[in-house]
C-alpha cells in the first residue's frame, strides 16, 4: 500500500496540467481514486459528510447483480464472461474517450451499464454485436445528452434496442438451453455453433403458441432466456437488495409490478385466448430483472415520488400490453424506455404542482 | 404538529452530562464580532479600568445590544484583530446592579414591562432572543404573536437545553414566570423532547401548572429544533408587527439571572466536542475566554479544525479569533481528514453510519460514527436519487435548485423558493454526488438579494 501511495505521488505531475500525460489526467484520478479514497476536505458547512459516495451507490448495484451472475454462469456457460469482458473494454473505451476530450472525471455509472448490458442480451449472440451494442449505446445512449446523469435514456436498453433493429435475427434466435444438473455450462463455452445448445424460443414466445413453461423452472431459471433474465429467484434477491439499501426507489417497483399484475389477471379473465396466469407472467420474460435495475436507475427515472408512481404504472401497463395485444413476444425493453422518455415531464407535472403549493408557503 | 425529514446524525464526540468550570482565565479576549452583532459603537477607552457589567461596547444596529465586561480588569483596544483585550483580572463576586433608568418614553409607554425589557436588554440577557422566522433579534419593546422556548439543541455539538435545566430546573421555571411577566396575553410554546425519561417527565411535572405553558413535544431528530421550522409547525406565521420570539434553556435562565436577581449575564454554558476532542464535555465559561487555552488540554493529537457552532451549521474559525464571542454555544472539534483509506468503496462498512443502508451498519443499532472533515468521495454530476428532498425539513426540493442554479435561471430559483431555506445543511450531508448544495444556496440567495437592492 505505501509502495502504491508513492507510485501515484511520483506520477501526479506527470498528469497535472503542463506534464507529459496531462491529457489522461482523468485515467489517472479514476485509477488513483479507485484505490485511495479522495483526499478533498469539506470547506464550508456542513463540515461532515455522509459516507455514501456514487462509488458505492454503483457497487451496491453490481453486488446486487452477483446472484443473478451465478446464476447465468451457471446456466450459460463460460460464454457469458466473455460478453461482460467484451462489453465492459468496448463501454470503458468510449467512456474513457469521453472523459479525456471533456476533461471530466471518469463515471463509475459505466461499471453498471457494462455490466447490465450482456445481461439482457441472448446468450448465443456473436461478440462483436455485444461490442458494436455497448458502443452504441453508451455513446448515444449517454454521451451525447452529456455523460452521467445527464442522460435521457438508459444506455444498456438503447444498446438493445439498437442490436434489436439493426440484428433482428441474431437477436431472436440465438437463445441457449440452460444445461442441466449437476454442472450446468459452467465449465462450457456454449456458443450459437454448439449443437444441441440453440434454440429458438423462450417461454414467452412459447406461450404466444399456447405452451407454457413450468412455473417452478421459471422461478429457479431453468428456461432459455436473456442472459441474466432467467432466473426469477436471483434477481428477487439482488432486488430485495437494492431495495433494502435504498439505491432502488420502492415506489417505482411497488408500481411497476402492481399494475403489471392487476392488468395481467384483468387479462387472464377478460382475453378469449388462453393465456398463462399472472404468478407465471411475472416471472416469466425480463419483467423483474428490467423493474429491478433498469426502471429504477435514478438518472432515467423520475426524481420526484408521485412522479415515480406514475412513472412505474406506466411501464408495468405498457409489459402487459405489448405481451398480449401486439405481435411482440416480450415488451420490457420498450415499455421502459417509454418511461425514461415520460419522465421528465411526469417530473415536470409534479413539480409545477408542488411549486403552486411553495409559493403560498410563509 | 406537521414536521417532515430531517435526519438523526450520530457522531462520535458527544459532550458529556456534567458541566464543567474551567480555570479562571488571565486575560480575555472578546471579539468584536459575532453571527448577529457587531459591537462598533465603542464605550471604553484605551487602558481604561473596566468594572464587572460594564458596558465596552454596543451594537446600534441591534437596538444598542451592549457587551458587557465578564471581570474587572483594563481594557485594551486591539483594534486591529477587532478584539477587547481584559487584562489585569479580578474575579470578584458579582453583585447586583442597579439598573439604570430606563429611557422616559419607555416606562411611560410600556410600564413596568418596559422597565423590565430594559433591564434585559442592558444586563446581557436579550442577546439569547431570537426572532423564529429569521433568526435575527427582534425589537426588545415590540409586542410578539408568541414565544417558543426550545429545550432542544440537535445539531452535533452545541450545549444541550436539558442538561443546562437539569442542575437549575428551578432557575429555569422562574425564569419562564419571568418571561410571562413580559408578555400580555400570548402563549409561550414550551419545546420538549419526545422521549420518556425521567427527567422529561420531571420538566412536564414542573411547568404542570402554568396554564399559559403549551409544551410541545417534538421528535429528536435534527433540525428539529430550528425556530422557524417549530414556527411553522405550530402555524405560527411570519408577521413584521407581531413577530414570534424565540430563545433557547440559556436565554430563560439569563432572564432568571437579570430581572430575577439583576445580575449581568456574563456566563454561559458551551460544549466542546467532536472527533477531534478529547473527553468532550459541556463548560461554563465567559464571552473573552482564551479559546487557546480552552483547548490546550481538550484538542486531539494532529491538525483539528476548530468549528464555532455545530459541525453542520458552523462557522470554521481560524487563529485569528483570540476567545469566545458573546453568541458561542458550542465548539466542534473535527480531526482533519488526513489518512485516505485503501479500497474504502468495497468495505463491508459495518463502522460507518449512512443515511442510506448501503453499509452493513444497516444491520446493527445505530451508533455514533466518528467523522472527519473528509468529503467521503468524489464531485459528480446528480444522479437524482432524491435522498436531498427526503431530508429537506422545509419541503423545497434542492435537486431541482441545483439544477436551475446551473441554468442561471434565477427567476425559477425565487419561484422555486430558495427563500424557504435554514441552511441547516442536511442537503449536503447526504449527497452522495458530494455537491456542496448549502453553499451553493448560500451564494445564490446573497446574489438574488444583491438583485433585489439594485
Amino acid at each position: 500500500m505505501k509502495i502504491l501511495t508513492q507510485l501515484f505521488n511520483q506520477a501526479r505531475s506527470h498528469f497535472a496540467e503542463g506534464g507529459l500525460f496531462c491529457r489522461l489526467h482523468p485515467l489517472f484520478a479514476a485509477t488513483e481514486n479507485f484505490f485511495f479514497a479522495p483526499s478533498a476536505r469539506t470547506m464550508n458547512a456542513p463540515f461532515v459528510r455522509d459516507p455514501l459516495d456514487v462509488k458505492r451507490f454503483m457497487s451496491t448495484v453490481i453486488i446486487a447483480l452477483v446472484p443473478v451472475l451465478a446464476v447465468s454462469l451457471y446456466c450459460f456457460g463460460l460464454r457469458v464472461l466473455a460478453m461482460i469482458a467484451v462489453s465492459y473494454a468496448v463501454g470503458g473505451m468510449v467512456e474513457v474517450l469521453f472523459a479525456i476530450v471533456r476533461k471530466e472525471e471518469i463515471n463509475e455509472g459505466f461499471l453498471v451499464t457494462g455490466l447490465l448490458f450482456p445481461l439482457i442480451l441472448p446468450p448465443g449472440l456473436p461478440l462483436w454485436m455485444v461490442g458494436v451494442g455497448v458502443a452504441f449505446g453508451v455513446l448515444v445512449g449517454k454521451e451525447l445528452f452529456g455523460g452521467t446523469g445527464r442522460n435521457l435514456f438508459n444506455p444498456a436498453l438503447v444498446g438493445r434496442v439498437f442490436l434489436g433493429i439493426a440484428y433482428p435475427v441474431a437477436m431472436s434466435g440465438n437463445w441457449l438451453i440452460p444445461g442441466s444438473w449437476p454442472y450446468g455450462r459452467i465449465f462450457q463455452y456454449a456458443s450459437s455453433t454448439t449443437v444441441d445448445a440453440v434454440t429458438t424460443a423462450t417461454p414467452l414466445g412459447l406461450a404466444k403458441q399456447g405452451q407454457f413453461a413450468g412455473t417452478f423452472d421459471l422461478f429457479v431459471g431453468l428456461v432459455p432466456g436473456s442472459v441474466g433474465e432467467t432466473s426469477a429467484a436471483a434477481i428477487l434477491l439482488g432486488g430485495i437488495l437494492l431495495l433494502l439499501t435504498r439505491v432502488a426507489s420502492w415506489r417505482i417497483v411497488v408500481a411497476t409490478l402492481g399494475s403489471f399484475l392487476a392488468l395481467e389477471t384483468l387479462l387472464f379473465y377478460v382475453l378469449p385466448t388462453p393465456i398463462p396466469p399472472p404468478q407465471w407472467q411475472l416471472l416469466a420474460g425480463g419483467i423483474l430483472f428490467g423493474t429491478f435495475f433498469m426502471a429504477t436507475d435514478p438518472v432515467t427515472s423520475p426524481a420526484t415520488g408521485p412522479a415515480k408512481w406514475a412513472y412505474g404504472i406506466i411501464i408495468g401497463v405498457t409489459v402487459g400490453m405489448i405481451r398480449h395485444l401486439t405481435g411482440y413476444v416480450e415488451g420490457v425493453m420498450f415499455a421502459i424506455l417509454l418511461g425514461n422518455i415520460v419522465a421528465p415531464i411526469l417530473d415536470e407535472i409534479t413539480i409545477s404542482l408542488r411549486l403552486r403549493r411553495l409559493r403560498n408557503e410563509k | 404538529m406537521k414536521l417532515c425529514g430531517g435526519y438523526d446524525i450520530k457522531m462520535a464526540g458527544r459532550p458529556a452530562v456534567e458541566i464543567e468550570s474551567p480555570v479562571e482565565p488571565k486575560e480575555l479576549f472578546l471579539p468584536r464580532f459575532s453571527c448577529r452583532f457587531r459591537f462598533s459603537e465603542l464605550c471604553i477607552g484605551d487602558g481604561q479600568h473596566v468594572r464587572r457589567g460594564q458596558v465596552l461596547a454596543r451594537d446600534p444596529g441591534n437596538h444598542g445590544v451592549p457587551l458587557l465586561a465578564p471581570r474587572d480588569g483594563t481594557a485594551h483596544l486591539d483594534l486591529e484583530k477587532e478584539h477587547i483585550v481584559l487584562r489585569g483580572l479580578s474575579a470578584n463576586p458579582p453583585e447586583a446592579l442597579e439598573t439604570p433608568e430606563a429611557p422616559a418614553h419607555i416606562s411611560r409607554e410600556l410600564g413596568s414591562v418596559g422597565m423590565k425589557r430594559y433591564k434585559l436588554l442592558t444586563l446581557g440577557a436579550w442577546q439569547y432572543m431570537f426572532t423564529a422566522h429569521n433568526g435575527a433579534l427582534p425589537d426588545p419593546f415590540g409586542s410578539p404573536q408568541a414565544v417558543l422556548v426550545s429545550t432542544l439543541r440537535l445539531d452535533p455539538f452545541l450545549a444541550r437545553g436539558d442538561i443546562q435545566m437539569k442542575t437549575m430546573l428551578s432557575n429555569f421555571t422562574r425564569g419562564l414566570e419571568q418571561l410571562q411577566s413580559l408578555l400580555e396575553y400570548q402563549p409561550i410554546y414550551l419545546v420538549l423532547p419526545k422521549v420518556a425519561t425521567a427527567f422529561a417527565e420531571q420538566v412536564r411535572e414542573a411547568v404542570r401548572g402554568y396554564a399559559y405553558i403549551k409544551p410541545v413535544q417534538v421528535p429528536l431528530r435534527y433540525p428539529f429544533d430550528h425556530f422557524k421550522i417549530l414556527a411553522k409547525a405550530l402555524g405560527l406565521s411570519h408577521d413584521d408587527e407581531h413577530p414570534t420570539w424565540a430563545l433557547r434553556v440559556g436565554g430563560i435562565l439569563a432572564m432568571d439571572r437579570s430581572l430575577t436577581m439583576s445580575l449581568p449575564c456574563d456566563t454561559k454554558v458551551i460544549s466542546i466536542g467532536g472527533s477531534g476532542a478529547i473527553a468532550p464535555t459541556h463548560l461554563t465559561v465567559m464571552p473573552g475566554y482564551p479559546i487557546k487555552e480552552l483547548l490546550s488540554a481538550r484538542i486531539a493529537a494532529g491538525p483539528v479544525r476548530i468549528i464555532n457552532g455545530g459541525a453542520l451549521t458552523g462557522q470554521a474559525i481560524g487563529p485569528e479569533q483570540l476567545g469566545i464571542d458573546v453568541e458561542c454555544a458550542g465548539l466542534t472539534l473535527l480531526s482533519e481528514h488526513v489518512n485516505r483509506e485503501f479500497l474504502g468503496f468495497v468495505r463491508p462498512g459495518s463502522d460507518r453510519r449512512s443515511y442510506s443502508r448501503c453499509f452493513l451498519s444497516a444491520l446493527r443499532r445505530p451508533m455514533p460514527e466518528r467523522m472527519t472533515t473528509a468529503v467521503r468521495g468524489e464531485r459528480r454530476p446528480c444522479v437524482a436519487c432524491g435522498f436531498c428532498e427526503e431530508v429537506c425539513p422545509v419541503g423545497i426540493m434542492p435537486h431541482l435548485l441545483h439544477k436551475l442554479i446551473y441554468q442561471n435561471d434565477l427567476d425559477a430559483v425565487e419561484r422555486a423558493r430558495l427563500d424557504l431555506c435554514i441552511a441547516c445543511g442536511l442537503c449536503s450531508f447526504v449527497c452522495p454526488s458530494k455537491i456542496a448544495l448549502g453553499e451553493e444556496f448560500r451564494q445564490t440567495a446573497e446574489t438574488i438579494r444583491q438583485e433585489h437592492q439594485n
